[in-house]
């Protein structure tokens, strides 16, 4: 069951008198509970096709519909009401508040949904303990490893049940075995867990060939379009094979 | 959207921005400060100039003159507007100050007939006096008793039973006195003999006649009259409304504090600019925070509120700070601006606290409000492009 479907897509800007055109009348189906790959050089739109996909991007043209929503019919805010439920985020460079701690950064996107305290804090304690970081929940983003700040970011990504998880080089900042870590992380996000939690749909872009392992399909974007798409036997490679 | 959920979140941001948020409520507290002492003394001026629908005191005075050191009157000029009509009562006062020129701490010594000032004060058109501490009979009974006004007496730190010092004069503390009128605030009440007396000899003589009128309305006309009656007289009368008087003799105090007015709005201007200035600075490093927000799900409205919100409380903390400190100090040393015997508070009041606050806070949606509406309206994308 298709669960993005994009047609047409095409992204413009002007830089100077120069049109760049990162996604160029691309089209793309990306079935429920998929965990995609996006690979390519730089420039050829991964990064644009995943921010239009989070809702934070508007396609110039085209029509991008995500679970039934055409998301150029939302307003500003009502896309920001639709982002807070259905995406999650998580960037290169994790892209933490500073001056939050690590449960008050996991905290922050369900102050936009009507929850009781405890009701928050039950459901920050579920998303540290998954990423497997709930020791760390009073440590400021400084006071942490590169792969534990990852890790936070995840639990931020996952706390309110989003659908989609699109994410924009999640290793690219780590070492291989905190790269290995996160991966595996992600991975098991897109099963369905004990605690009941739905597989999540995973995009990420990336440039390591090595974290496409992980993921079930891998897209080659090259200037705006697909290049090339290739479909794996999704496992997890062992920790001294991975991201050799 | 529950938006009062992220008040904990600006608040973490502006106690975890520590020296920032402390150097710029530190700026605001002085700021504020000015502009409130400044307030207060304007606020004295306006309670001390202004005049009332229900005023009823002349102040009758030498003509020409603005000193009391030279405005010199026959006491037995004081039968003859008695006499006057639409005069309610008239009492004589000799004045005598410890300091000619304008001073925050002159003692200014009112000498009066005792008996007719109890009765003027008692009267429906007097200035409700109390004797807070001490007794009129120990007035009554000492020549050298003073009735010593609330502010003075605080400023002195003056209690019954002990003497003090001022423009030569040793005078015995038998009571203190709280009015509603702010020339009586700042004054020592004796004996007008006792004040004619001192220095030298001027027993007959004195400065003004304080007059009480039947009705506001005849003001005006009972001030004519009373000039007329001494037009030709060898020491002509010039009269006045009290609020008249006061602003006449101490023109030149409420010229510089209307001046001042100038400094309080280059403190509002400077707290703008302090403000602003946290602000800006503030969402220029947080320019991918907020883009991370709004990725989270922060419509462009909450960040743009979360953004004038903390520029409120920085200002609004500022403000009761520096405004509470100015009001801490006008209260507990109890200053006023006397010149030429009159005496202009300094008032110091909830009211100017919270006009303080509110300003400030307006001062902080101000600040707010261009920084908000630049960081709500960016790409989010191209904030990260940037980063």
């Amino acid at each position: 069951m298709t669960l993005i479907q994009c047609r047409g897509l095409t992204r413009e800007y002007r830089k100077g008198d120069q049109v760049i055109r990162p996604l160029d009348a691309l089209d793309l189906d990306v079935p429920r509970g998929d965990f995609l790959a996006l690979m390519g050089p730089s420039g050829s739109g991964k990064t644009t096709l995943l921010n239009c996909i989070a809702g934070i991007d508007t396609p110039t043209s085209g029509s991008l519909t995500i679970d039934g929503t055409n998301l150029a019919s939302l307003s500003r805010n009502a896309l920001a009401a639709w982002r807070s439920t259905h995406v999650g985020y998580v960037f290169q460079l994790y892209n933490l508040v500073p001056v939050l701690t690590a449960y008050e950064n996991v905290e922050l996107p369900l102050l936009l949904h009507k929850l009781s305290r405890a009701q928050r804090h039950a459901r920050v304690v579920q998303a540290l303990e998954r990423v497997g970081i709930a020791d760390r929940h009073t440590h400021f983003p400084r006071q942490l490893s590169g792969g534990q700040e990852q890790r936070v970011a995840i639990a931020r990504a996952i706390v309110t049940d989003p659908d989609i998880i699109v994410a924009d080089e999640p290793t690219g900042d780590l070492d291989k075995p905190s790269a290995h870590a996160v991966m595996q992380l992600l991975q098991s996000l897109n099963k369905d867990s004990a605690d009941g939690a739905q597989p999540k749909t995973i995009i990420m872009v990336t440039h390591d060939p090595k974290t496409t392992d992980y993921a079930k399909h891998t897209l080659h974007l090259d200037k705006g379009r697909l290049a090339e798409e290739t479909t794996a036997a999704a496992h997890t490679p062992a920790p001294e094979e991975a991201l050799a | 959207m529950n938006t009062l959920n992220c008040i904990p979140y600006i608040l973490k941001q502006i106690a975890r921005h520590r020296v920032r948020s402390l150097l710029t409520i530190a700026g605001i507290a002085i700021a504020m400060f000015l502009f409130t002492a400044v307030q207060a003394m304007n606020t004295g001026v306006t309670e001390a100039t202004q005049a009332r629908a229900d005023d009823t005191t002349l102040i009758v005075y030498r003509e020409d003159r603005y000193c009391p050191a030279t405005s010199q009157l026959p006491q037995d000029y004081l039968a003859r507007i008695q006499r006057v009509e639409g005069v309610a009562s008239a009492v004589p006062i000799k004045v005598v100050v410890s300091n000619c020129r304008t001073s925050l701490d002159v003692v200014t010594f009112r000498g009066v007939p005792k008996d007719l000032w109890l009765e003027d004060t008692a009267g429906a058109t007097g200035n409700n006096v109390t004797i807070i501490e001490g007794s009129a009979e120990d007035w009554l009974r000492r020549t050298d008793a003073a009735l010593v006004g609330e502010t003075l007496a605080t400023r002195r730190n003056l209690k019954p039973g002990m003497t003090f010092d001022a423009a030569g004069i040793t005078a015995y503390v038998a009571g203190i006195i709280r009015s509603d009128s702010t020339q009586d605030h700042n004054v020592a009440y004796t004996a007008l003999e006792f004040v004619q007396l001192a220095g030298r000899d001027q027993l007959g003589i004195v400065t003004q006649f304080s007059v009480k009128v039947t009705d506001p309305a005849l003001l005006d006309q009972v001030a004519k009259d009373i000039d007329a009656l001494f037009a030709t007289a060898q020491e002509p009368t010039a009269t006045f409304t009290e609020k008249a008087f006061i602003g006449r003799v101490a023109d030149d105090v409420i010229e510089l504090v209307g001046f001042a007015r100038w400094l309080g709005l280059g403190c509002l201007a400077a707290v703008l600019a302090l403000v602003a200035n946290a602000i800006i600075l503030s969402v220029q490093s947080r320019i991918a925070e907020h883009a991370v927000l709004q990725t989270l799900g922060y419509s462009s409205r909450l960040v743009a509120l979360l953004i004038i919100a903390e520029g409120i409380i920085l200002a609004t903390i500022g403000g009761l700070i520096g405004a509470a400190a100015a009001l801490a100090i006008a209260h507990t040393s109890s200053l006023a601006l006397s010149v030429e015997g009159t005496s202009i508070p300094i008032v110091a009041s909830t009211s100017l606290l919270i006009t303080g606050m509110l300003i400030c806070a307006t001062i902080g949606i101000l600040a707010g409000l261009i920084p908000a509406y630049q960081a709500s309206t960016r790409d989010i994308a191209a904030c990260f492009r940037a980063a």
